[in-house]
């Protein structure tokens, strides 16, 4: 890893306007070196376009950032001899072979043809695909283009790695191959830059993560303490609807109320699991008839309630991020 | 001195890249092409179909007085079908660019240390040599039902040349058009204007036997000029001036449209960042 001084990226009071839209809206970051950074938020929060900036493909309309230690906007050749891009979508020419288009991508970055094809097989072996390096990318399935797709941002060795959505319409198994290959790199070095929409892959991969609502981060830290800040476990309880009013008074002696579905009554239950036990026995000594129970840790998406008042779970596709109910 | 000779060196190797890049690039455009059947197929039997029906319903038209000594039609056809094919080609160009913005893949190249001018560069130049081989095709199958071209294998090579820079020209505008636009049904919408162009024009037909604004028209274009300088070559012989004034009119045109399409490239860039 050579990052010429400073943090692998560094982005500060970035904004990136179209006409009156604000897209992205004063993002100050800083990713360290050698970690995965997760960037999560929903569609149309503002993650492609800061990518677009950190990776020269868009100008900041203010603000300032630096990517390997190069600025986006002065050095901009410099930040893309430097980093590696997977963005969204997985454009990759059909008509190619996977090694074809390893060969360009290393021309593109001054890679001598026989240290690119020396290369372009130790890649191909590395994401599984040296089997089907003649195909063409055409018949290609969604996963084996996204491994494609990290091989090539990977042939002139970045020190930092920009993978946008990079699991986005994958099935579990390619998801999981990719996540694998995504720490394999971090543990050798690299920094990783993940956008996702997905909580659990944020919480799977990164270090640290930062959620971004309407062009504005809203909430930056390890998924950890994060969700530790939202607060206790929640505890669901499902009775007879006609003993619910009685549930919710026994266990609003163990935590706050929250939302829950009819039939359910949700408590944050203040002494964590610990206190599990004690609130069935009290509801028990109420005769009431316990029917289902649930012991939720706080989650990505409670840490995301939590900030935008908002559910992103569940809001994956084009739709608005869902309205916490009650 | 030190720096200023590191400079050179850096400049030299960036100039080296860019042309390695522009290779491998047009490679691409040209492998791209040839695996698709759909695409370069119509571009070569079109024409051929053309010229099969005009030699078999209009093949005594040599004979009429004024018409250009010929031994038949198809040697009269050969540069028109070259042209006719070209231009189809040379399109692909422009939509193959649009296609590369719509799937994202020109984002991908612009975000990897590429020379933007090697991008245009590496395009147009797959659509030469495209341009060439069709060329070639047309020569042998036409060589095949008789047609000699009188200046010989010097001829042949002009007819060649003459495709390699015609297809820059329609490459060159297609790709102005791609980067304006963004999109390939803009680029294959321009597909009858010029057809419509090269109808009127000489291809076909000698302007010596046309008449009032059609001949006026055919006359002035461009097309024209281009058409019969190579098909002097074809069918009377080697004439080098015939040949310049050929070239230099698509030479010129060439020029102009790579011209705009650098700046088309230029101003999307400076919209996207």
């Amino acid at each position: 890893m050579n990052v010429v001084g400073g943090h692998p990226i560094e982005a500060e009071g970035l904004v990136r306007r179209f006409g009156d839209l604000v897209a992205v809206d004063g993002v100050d970051l800083v990713v360290e070196e050698g970690e995965i950074f997760g960037f999560l938020g929903p569609n149309g929060a503002g993650k492609s376009t800061l990518v677009r900036m950190l990776t020269t493909l868009l100008r900041p309309t203010a603000g300032r950032a630096r990517v390997a230690g190069y600025d986006v906007v002065e050095q901009a050749g410099a930040v893309r001899r430097s980093i590696g891009v997977a963005l969204q979508d997985a454009a990759i020419d059909p008509l190619m072979t996977g090694r074809e288009l390893l060969r360009l991508q290393a021309v593109l970055h001054g890679i001598a043809r026989a240290e690119a094809d020396e290369r372009g097989d130790v890649l191909l072996e590395r994401v599984g695909l040296r089997g089907a390096a003649d195909r063409r990318v055409g018949t290609y399935s969604g996963g084996m283009r996204r491994r494609l797709d990290l091989a090539l941002s990977l042939v002139h060795e970045p020190t930092v790695l920009f993978l946008d959505e990079p699991t986005t319409g994958l099935d579990p198994t390619s998801r999981l191959a990719l996540w694998e290959e995504v720490r394999r790199l971090n543990d050798e070095g690299t920094t990783v830059f993940l956008t996702t929409q997905y909580l659990e892959e944020a919480d799977e991969l990164a270090g640290r993560i930062a959620i971004i609502d309407g062009g504005k981060i809203v909430r930056e830290g390890q998924p950890r303490a994060l969700k530790e800040a939202v607060g206790a476990h929640t505890l669901v309880v499902t009775v007879p609807v006609a003993q619910d009013g009685a549930a919710a008074d026994v266990l609003l002696r163990f935590g706050e109320p929250r939302a829950a579905k009819a039939g359910s009554v949700a408590i944050g239950l203040a002494g964590g699991p610990a206190e599990l036990s004690g609130a069935l026995r009290a509801l028990e000594d109420a005769g009431i008839t316990v029917e289902h129970v649930e012991l939720d840790a706080p989650s990505l998406d409670d840490v995301f309630a939590e900030a935008t008042g908002r559910r992103l779970e569940g809001a994956e596709s084009d739709e608005p991020a869902v309205e916490v109910s009650g | 001195m030190t720096v200023a000779v590191l400079d050179a060196h850096e400049v030299r190797i960036g100039r080296r890249q860019a042309v390695d890049q522009a290779r491998a690039l047009a490679r691409r455009s040209v492998v791209g092409t040839l695996r698709q059947p759909q695409v370069w197929l119509p571009g070569l039997l079109f024409p051929m179909f053309i010229a099969t029906v005009n030699t078999s319903t209009m093949g005594k038209a040599v004979h009429i007085p004024g018409f250009p000594p010929v031994d038949s039609l198809l040697d009269f056809l050969l540069p028109a079908s070259i042209t006719q094919s070209v231009l189809f080609g040379g399109l692909t160009a422009g939509s193959d660019t649009a296609l590369d913005i719509q799937t994202g893949f020109f984002d991908r190249l612009l975000a990897s240390p590429v020379s933007r001018t090697s991008i245009l560069v590496g395009r147009l130049a797959g659509a030469s040599v495209t341009g060439a081989l069709q060329a070639v095709v047309f020569m042998v199958v036409y060589g095949i039902f008789g047609v000699r071209i009188a200046a010989g294998p010097a001829g042949a090579v002009l007819l060649i040349v003459f495709a390699m820079v015609l297809a820059l020209v329609i490459g060159g505008f297609a790709a102005m058009l791609a980067l304006r636009t963004g999109s390939a049904e803009a680029v294959q919408n321009v597909f009858p204007v010029t057809f419509i162009g090269l109808f009127i024009s000489s291809a076909f037909f000698p302007t010596e036997l046309m008449t009032g604004v059609y001949r006026s028209i055919a006359r002035r274009n461009p097309i024209t000029w281009m058409v019969d300088g190579m098909r002097h070559q074809v069918i009377v012989g080697l004439d080098w001036s015939e040949a310049a004034t050929s070239l230099a009119v698509a030479a010129v045109l060439a020029v102009l449209a790579m011209f705009g399409a650098n700046r088309a490239l230029q101003s999307r860039l400076r919209r996207a960042t």
